[in-house]
């Protein structure tokens, strides 16, 4: 991160600046003109900032390299600038400025990178092994036990919109904190049936997510936090932190499950474990929509090598 | 030498100091400005900065590659003296921020002991030292099972066969040596540019080349992946391609990548056909630029391959940015910039760039002289390719070995592209290219708007490829804007730049 | 094939340019820099030959390995004349090879002791004249399985430990430990060094030997790696493990001597350094067992004679590679001072071969005054340590790093790189015949030792 002093700045007077990197969901917003924006929260590894627009991610999370890399996330090599909640900020016009810094992307990554094929097979093998390792762990998610999270599951399983529309219904909003159980749970479970449905090639999967998104996101804003409800956008589209792309590509067997697995189940109070949650609920989902379609077409092996 | 010579020497050697060219030149530049000095030296006390440093008169006593050389020159010993503390102090400044990063704890000496210092968190390794050294810290990091980026030059070829024999059992890619731009998952290193993720995947054999294709798609709104530099002798039968054929491989496997481009200047006969069949047995399709080389519709170039990649992709194929001269009456600076075709003045350019040709009627018109165009290239590629495109005048690449030995990289210093620019005899026409992006200077066209205004001025038509995403640090529009203010008609395309100058001087095509 | 690189999160290892890292630094990837500086100068293309030696890399991981999982063994105290391959009028000495012209004052009083010793003159003079005339054959030690703190001379009747290696099957041997001022191996060869030793051929040796019958064989590896986590660095200082050995040994040192046992006992723990030379068999023994892998850079003896530094390699043979011995830096007993004091003498740089001494300094803070610095300073010293070793000592671990393990294996191309020499505790001996020790300290050994040794490696690296 280089700190210097901007030249040339003609609507502020001059102001130091500082670099990192974002996801390209942010792309559009810090690409369009300059809006006003307002501090939602302040911790020492990162600041989460509203902004006025109807564009999503509207909530934008400046971090630092310690913190989770969520997907409306811009990273900042140097400390994370202290502001208070309900400071004023500007986003757009290429920067995000906070108080007296100005923030520019130097790195843009995709929150949603695909997957590549996978082979239903392979991530056949990996459900149980993921069962395992999350119920072997002490980070259980916060909504254990729920009827609305086992009908979710089970609506899923059995690719009835009507179960996992209404179980989802139920399950936004709820629980306590910045990202509840329930929404992380949704999160984890949409970017699931959108990413493994298309690496495994089950189109059903994806067409659930589809369906599944639009319910999610259609009143979240008046549901959840603002937070939360831009998380809930981005998992919609597919869009992850660093930790749930990592096990994705681990459940496809490009890299190893337990490592990967163990960082995402650490990640805040329960959120972790939510997502983990989701994950599962959202494999175990594509694996039985795969089987119904593979009943059908089972000559065509599909996405396999 | 002039035993004439005025002020004070001041040399000193000190022992047990070690930074790179690049920090040490931007010492040398900062001590040469301050008041009362006039010759600066800080820098290795390798032969060639000895003998540097002997050429400008002073008296040196033995040195060797390990020791610092300071030498100044200045009006007075007090200036000499002071200009050595500055010296001190800014020498200081540039180790404790070495140091700083490890928190207390020395850090390490050797890539081996940086890949323990990560704990396994590391990725790949980019070595910049000097080439004589550089093997072996590559060597470390491809024994690590981590991929190396070799920015350094002058590495013999026979370490080069070896790092990627020895890569290839590893199963990691040796990028380089002499390998000037790569980006990694969107994190450049070297010279590269702030790039949209996206699926195209470069393989590049010239770096200056990959960053034409990149930027050009990225200003088409279409992301890369990944562009891994292989090194610019890696197509030749020396080396066959090892780390070109890795680098496809890895390409092919990644799921990010939907079409992968093969920059190069023209291959080996031999291995271009390795490569050939290769590409043909990938999953992925795979789109070649190699600029020079004779194709059915003329020769290949980088805008031409960009444009192949956009429509394999369905992309409409856009007007590539241009933004023409602002004239001698035009209004200021940062209001010179508007994005837009110049208008294609066909084959006799009547009405391309009016001010340029008017600024011409007044030199080499006048005179009845044949107008003569002089490329001022920094980047190798990217000059072959204006070469064969224009067809006509004298191309320099500044970029080669032979012009950066003992000193920066024209992407960083310069110096000595603005010597020739101020050469170019009035009438004449000129085209060069300023190549935006991390590692490259801060504000090329800062540097370079006095000059080309001066050229301008005294008849010259300036022509520049500009080579830049909208992303990069220095601002594409506003290095377009301040570089169309000095007179100069500036294109995104380094092909369409050549066309245009060629048309300026009567060329061919 | 894919590339780890091309999916998840950077983490970029920088060595060059700075302006390539703050580019880096910029776009918020994190990396790790590399302080890097050219290596000793001219060896670049010796460098890079042997790094490119194919079998480089499978070498160094064999031999280091071998040195590393060596399990010493004190299995007896046996008299050299037995043991070692002896032929009568031949003495073994400290070093790399040297004869009496250019041996140092330290060395010629041992030589001249060992031969009162063992009756050959009947005086100093006399033994002179013998040495000068070149009447007594002189050995190193390393040539024999043996090594000999400072003089490091072996005569006949001198009686050694034992080590066994219970994994590679190796045998070495080093002499017994006189105690420190005036005695054999500083240089001194009065009556009262030569009653000394009379005294430990015909009562310390065989007390030993009789107990370690009764004990059987005492695993020194264990004994070296608790003496380190109570603040022994096993070079300059062996108080815990002097003190956990004659712990071992005092029963069957009570049962088997008798009436004599209490002198043993009061001789053996009077001696800080009684350990010292056991744990120098035990050294020599594990790096013995990383010698003749061929390709391997890794340095298996580094020791001194008083004149030349010499170091053998791996992967070279019983070749010795020399330079001149400095003069250590420390400091001095009495009125002593640097000007009284000899180059650097001794085989006891085996302990640094095996990631012992000034290699495990952060071990032993209360010593850090030895050789004039701080708790700080002995950290970075053995920090710095772990820029040329190839491996970190699975059993031999600093409390103080966190129980990481010492730094050990030092390799000839990691110290040509980055410059840094081996860090050596010593003992300092008076340089004129007969004086003994006039200080401790610290030591740095000459760099040409190293470098000549990587240019035979290059010779030896096959040419590709």
């Amino acid at each position: 991160m280089t700190v210097g002093t901007r030249p040339g700045a003609r609507r502020i007077p001059a102001r130091t600046y500082a670099t990192g990197a974002a996801s390209t969901a942010l792309r559009p917003l810090l690409e369009s003109p300059r809006r006003p924006a307002r501090v939602l929260a302040a911790f020492p590894a990162g600041v989460y900032l509203e902004v006025r627009a109807e564009l999503e991610p509207h909530v934008i999370a400046v971090v630092n390299g310690d913190a989770v890399r969520l997907p409306n996330a811009m990273v900042v090599a140097d400390p994370v600038p202290r502001v208070a909640v309900g400071g004023e900020a500007w986003v757009g016009d290429g920067s995000i400025e906070l108080g007296r810094l100005g923030l520019r992307v130097r790195r843009w990554w995709d929150p949603a990178p695909p997957l590549g094929p996978a082979d239903p097979v392979r991530l056949a093998r990996a459900l149980p092994l993921l069962a395992e390792l999350c119920d072997a762990s002490p980070r259980r998610p916060g909504l254990e036990g729920s009827g609305a999270a086992e009908l979710l599951a089970d609506g899923c399983a059995e690719a009835s919109l009507l179960r996992s529309l209404t179980a989802a219904e139920q399950l936004i909003g709820l629980g306590p904190g910045l990202t509840p159980s329930g929404d992380d749970m949704l999160a984890g479970l949409l970017v699931a049936l959108r990413h493994l449905g298309a690496a495994a090639g089950v189109e059903r999967a994806v067409w659930l997510a589809d369906w599944l998104a639009a319910a999610v996101t259609f009143d979240a804003r008046g549901r959840t936090t603002p937070i939360s409800a831009t998380l809930l956008h981005c998992a919609a589209r597919g869009e992850a932190s660093g930790e749930v792309l990592a096990v994705l590509r681990a459940l496809t067997g490009r890299q190893p499950l337990q490592p990967t697995l163990g960082r995402l189940l650490w990640l805040g109070h329960t959120s972790g474990a939510d997502l983990a949650w989701g994950l599962r609920i959202g494999l175990a989902a594509v694996l039985c929509l795969a089987d119904r379609a593979g009943r059908s077409i089972s000559k065509v092996g599909a996405g396999g090598s | 030498m002039g035993a004439e010579r005025p002020g004070t020497d001041l040399v000193r050697v000190r022992t047990g100091i070690y930074h790179d060219s690049v920090s040490l030149m931007r010492v040398s530049r900062a001590a040469a400005a301050l008041p009362g000095v006039e010759v600066a030296v800080v820098a290795m006390a390798t032969g060639l900065n000895l003998d540097i440093a002997a050429e400008l008169g002073f008296e040196l006593p033995a040195a060797g590659p390990t020791d610092l050389l300071v030498a100044l020159r200045a009006a007075d010993g007090d200036a000499a003296e002071r200009a050595a503390a500055e010296v001190d102090g800014l020498l200081a400044a540039l180790a404790a921020r070495a140091g700083g990063a490890t928190g207390g704890e020395e850090p390490p000496r050797t890539v081996r002991a940086a890949v323990r210092a990560a704990s396994g968190a590391a990725t790949l390794a980019l070595v910049s030292v000097p080439g004589p050294y550089a093997f072996a810290e590559a060597m470390d990091a491809v024994e690590a099972g981590l991929s190396v980026m070799v920015f350094s030059d002058n590495v013999p070829v026979e370490q080069e066969v070896l790092l990627k024999r020895r890569a290839a059992e590893r199963g990691v890619l040796v990028m380089g040596p002499d390998c000037g731009t790569a980006v990694v998952g969107g994190t450049g290193l070297g010279f590269a540019n702030v790039l949209r993720p996206g699926p195209v995947g470069i393989v590049a054999a010239s770096g200056t080349g990959a960053q034409q294709v990149a930027c050009l798609l990225d200003l088409a709104g279409v992301g890369v992946s990944h562009v891994l530099g292989v090194g610019g002798r890696d197509l030749s039968a020396r080396v066959g391609g090892l780390s070109t054929l890795r680098a496809l491989e890895s390409l092919d496997a990644d799921p990010a990548t939907e079409l992968i481009v093969l920059v190069s200047k023209p291959p080996d006969a031999e291995v271009a056909e390795a490569v050939r069949q290769a590409a043909g047995g990938l999953a992925t399709p795979v789109v070649t630029a190699f600029p020079g080389r004779a194709s059915s519709h003329g020769p290949d170039d980088l805008t031409s391959a960009a444009e192949d990649v956009l429509r394999a992709l369905g992309v409409k194929v856009p007007e590539w940015p241009s933004w023409p001269a602002a004239g001698p009456h035009a209004p200021a600076a940062g209001d010179a910039a508007r994005s837009g075709p110049v208008p294609d003045g066909g084959a006799n350019g009547a009405s391309a760039g009016a001010v340029s040709d008017g600024g011409m009627a007044d030199g080499a018109a006048a005179t009845g002289r044949a107008r003569v165009l002089h490329g001022i290239y920094s980047g190798g590629t990217l000059c072959t390719e204006a070469a064969l495109v224009a067809g006509t005048g004298g191309f320099t690449d500044y970029g080669d070995d032979a012009y950066t030995r003992g000193r920066a990289h024209p992407m960083i210093d310069p110096a000595l592209r603005l010597e020739a620019l101020a050469a170019v005899p009035p009438g004449d026409a000129v085209l060069l290219d300023v190549v935006l992006g991390h590692g490259a200077d801060p504000d090329p066209a800062g540097r370079l708007a006095p000059a080309v205004a001066a050229a301008v001025a005294r008849g010259v038509s300036v022509t520049v490829a500009l080579v830049g995403s909208g992303g990069d640090p220095q601002g594409l529009a506003a290095q377009a804007g301040a570089l169309c203010a000095a007179g100069a008609d500036v294109f995104a395309s380094n092909a369409l730049a050549a066309r245009h100058a060629a048309r300026l001087t009567g060329g061919a095509r | 094939m894919s590339l780890p690189m091309l999916s998840g999160e950077p983490h970029v290892i920088t060595a060059g340019a700075a302006v390539l890292g703050e580019a880096l630094d910029a776009q918020a990837v994190p990396r790790t820099a590399v302080d890097w500086r050219p290596p000793l100068s001219g060896t670049e293309d010796d460098l890079a030959r042997v790094l490119a030696d194919p079998r480089r890399a499978a070498a160094n991981a064999r031999a280091v390995d071998r040195l590393t999982s060596a399990r010493p063994l004190l299995a007896g105290v046996r008299p050299a004349g037995e043991v070692l391959d002896l032929p009568p009028g031949t003495f073994l000495h400290a070093g790399p090879p040297i004869g009496w012209e250019r041996a140092s004052g330290p060395m010629r009083g041992a030589l001249i002791g060992a031969v009162l010793l063992e009756g050959l003159a009947g005086d100093a003079g006399e033994a002179e004249e013998l040495l000068a005339a070149g009447r007594v054959r002189l050995e190193p030690c390393h040539h024999h399985r043996a090594v000999g703190p400072m003089a490091g001379v072996v005569s006949p009747s001198m009686w050694m430990f034992e080590v066994r290696d219970a994994e590679h099957g190796g045998t070495a041997y080093c002499s017994l430990n006189e105690g420190l001022g005036r005695v054999l191996r500083y240089g001194a060869y009065g009556s009262e060094v030569i009653g000394r030793l009379r005294w430990m051929g015909e009562v310390l040796g065989p007390a030993l030997a009789a107990a370690l019958e009764l004990t059987g064989p005492l695993d020194l590896r264990s004994l070296i790696a608790q003496a380190l986590q109570m603040g022994d660095e096993l070079h300059n200082r062996n108080r815990a493990a002097t003190s956990l050995l004659v712990r071992e040994l005092a029963p069957a040192l009570v049962e088997a001597a008798g009436g004599r046992a209490a002198e043993v006992l009061r001789f053996a723990g009077g001696n800080d350094h009684f350990f010292l030379n056991a744990g120098m068999a035990a050294c020599k023994v594990s790096a013995d067992a990383a010698r003749d892998v061929p390709g391997s850079t890794l340095v298996v003896a580094m020791a001194r004679n008083g004149t030349d530094f010499g170091v053998q390699v791996s992967g070279l043979g019983d070749r010795w590679f020399t330079g001149p011995a400095g003069v250590p830096d420390g400091l001095y007993l009495g009125a002593y001072g640097p000007a009284d004091a000899n180059p650097d003498i001794g085989d006891s740089t085996i302990t640094e071969t095996a990631g012992l001494g000034g290699f495990a300094m952060a071990a032993a803070p209360a010593i850090v005054r030895f050789v004039g610095g701080d708790v700080a300073e002995a950290a970075a010293a053995t920090r710095s340590m772990y820029e040329i070793t190839l491996a970190e000592h699975p059993a031999y671990q600093i409390p103080g790093l966190g129980f990481r393990g010492t730094p050990v294996g030092v390799d000839v191309t990691l110290v040509a790189r980055t410059g840094l020499l081996p860090t050596v505790n010593t003992g300092i001996a008076g340089r004129v015949a007969g004086t003994g020790q006039v200080g401790a300290g610290l030591v740095s050994p000459p760099a040409s030792a190293f470098t000549a040794a990587l240019t035979a490696l290059a010779r030896e690296a096959p040419i590709r």
